[in-house]
């Protein structure tokens, strides 16, 4: 019954994501996100058949494991760009890692300004960066992987839909920066609309996601310690 | 056939790196994830020749053309959690967009004043 269950599980969520990517690439709005729509999708399929979230957890830690190497195969890209990444290191360097610092320290001072509880702001520092690297900060130090997986999609839709005219409005022209800012702030999403604006602003971008990942979660222990947990 | 198996293989090499990956930061007692180490380990061993792109490539390419799939179940477990959203939902959007549009505005202007001034021969 439990195999019976993790099949169904898998099965569901394989379906919910060709759908939402089906739909995505047929209209290609910022707005569907291919994360939350394909989750709404599951959730609401477990509603309507009446199954427990619980008998999804199998299934769910099933697919989640192959997150692992999803993400050290980020290292591939990488490494097909790295004499680019050795041309331009210092703004790489300094653009991804005063992003990514501005980034948490100012969610969290916003956050507490905004008098949020603790697990949603922990949940709310690595929201710029991408699901694999945020779910690890959460794991690893507190919060919700639920909600900072939501916090992600929204950082990640709103930097893909103004990101671009935020950047031309304040002046920053050059196409490597933008592509930084974008990877920088707002990830995979962000990613996607600098390869929109070109490829030399989107491989920069993808370039700075995986980097802006690692960074925050090099980052997370000493910020977490000094900004939240003071 | 074969380039399923091949791809499978390549996933468990890249595995392996997680799993290296998590013990080093279990030994090291260093409050990183197994995945991050793992990546800057693979990172490395490219580099150094260690591990070729041949023997990793169409595994890694495969999991990262559909690395959203594995971002659904983390998300599904929003349903639990829709009272947050009802009750902080003005103020987590204004936390959100403040704080994007400040790394915005910074990873943009540092990088592009970087780009200017260690490159004023190019045009």
């Amino acid at each position: 019954m439990r195999i019976l269950m993790t099949g169904f599980g898998i099965g569901l969520t394989l379906g919910a994501y060709f759908l939402a990517k089906a739909l995505y690439m047929r209209y290609r709005h910022p707005l569907l996100n291919v994360v939350l729509l394909g989750a709404t999708l599951v959730a609401v399929a477990l509603l309507l058949l009446k199954i427990p979230y619980q008998a999804y957890l199998p299934a769910r830690s099933l697919m989640m494991s192959l997150l692992g190497p999803a993400t050290v195969g980020l290292a591939v890209p990488l490494y097909r760009n790295r004499e680019l990444l050795s041309r331009h290191a210092p703004a790489i360097l300094a653009g991804v890692g005063l992003g990514t610092l501005t980034s948490v320290v100012s969610v969290a001072w916003l956050a507490a300004f905004a008098a949020l509880p603790c697990e949603v702001v922990l949940s709310l520092l690595p929201k710029s960066v991408t699901i694999p690297f945020a779910l690890e900060v959460v794991r690893l130090h507190g919060g919700s992987q639920a909600l900072a997986s939501a916090f992600v999609v929204a950082t990640g839709t709103l930097g893909s839909v103004f990101g671009g005219a935020v950047l031309t409005w304040v002046g920053v022209q050059d196409p490597i920066a933008r592509g930084l800012a974008m990877g920088t702030g707002s990830h995979g999403q962000g990613t996607a609309m600098a390869f929109l604006e070109g490829p030399q602003q989107g491989t920069m971008a993808g370039l700075a996601m995986t980097l802006a990942g690692i960074t925050t979660t090099l980052l997370a222990p000493l910020l977490i310690r000094l900004l939240v947990r003071a | 056939m074969l380039r399923v198996l091949k791809v499978i293989a390549q996933i468990g090499l890249l595995s392996l790196f997680v799993w290296l990956g998590g013990r080093f930061a279990a030994l090291t007692g260093l409050p990183l994830p197994g995945n991050v180490v793992g990546l800057i380990f693979l990172y490395l061993a490219l580099r150094s020749g260690l591990v070729k792109l041949a023997f990793i490539q169409e595994g890694a390419d495969f999991l990262l053309r559909h690395l959203v799939f594995f971002f659904i179940p983390a998300a599904v477990d929003l349903m639990n959690w829709g009272g947050v959203f009802y009750r902080y939902g003005f103020r987590l959007a204004l936390a959100i967009a403040g704080s994007t549009f400040l790394t915005f505005v910074v990873s943009g202007h540092v990088s592009q004043w970087l780009r200017r001034r260690h490159q004023p021969c190019e045009s």
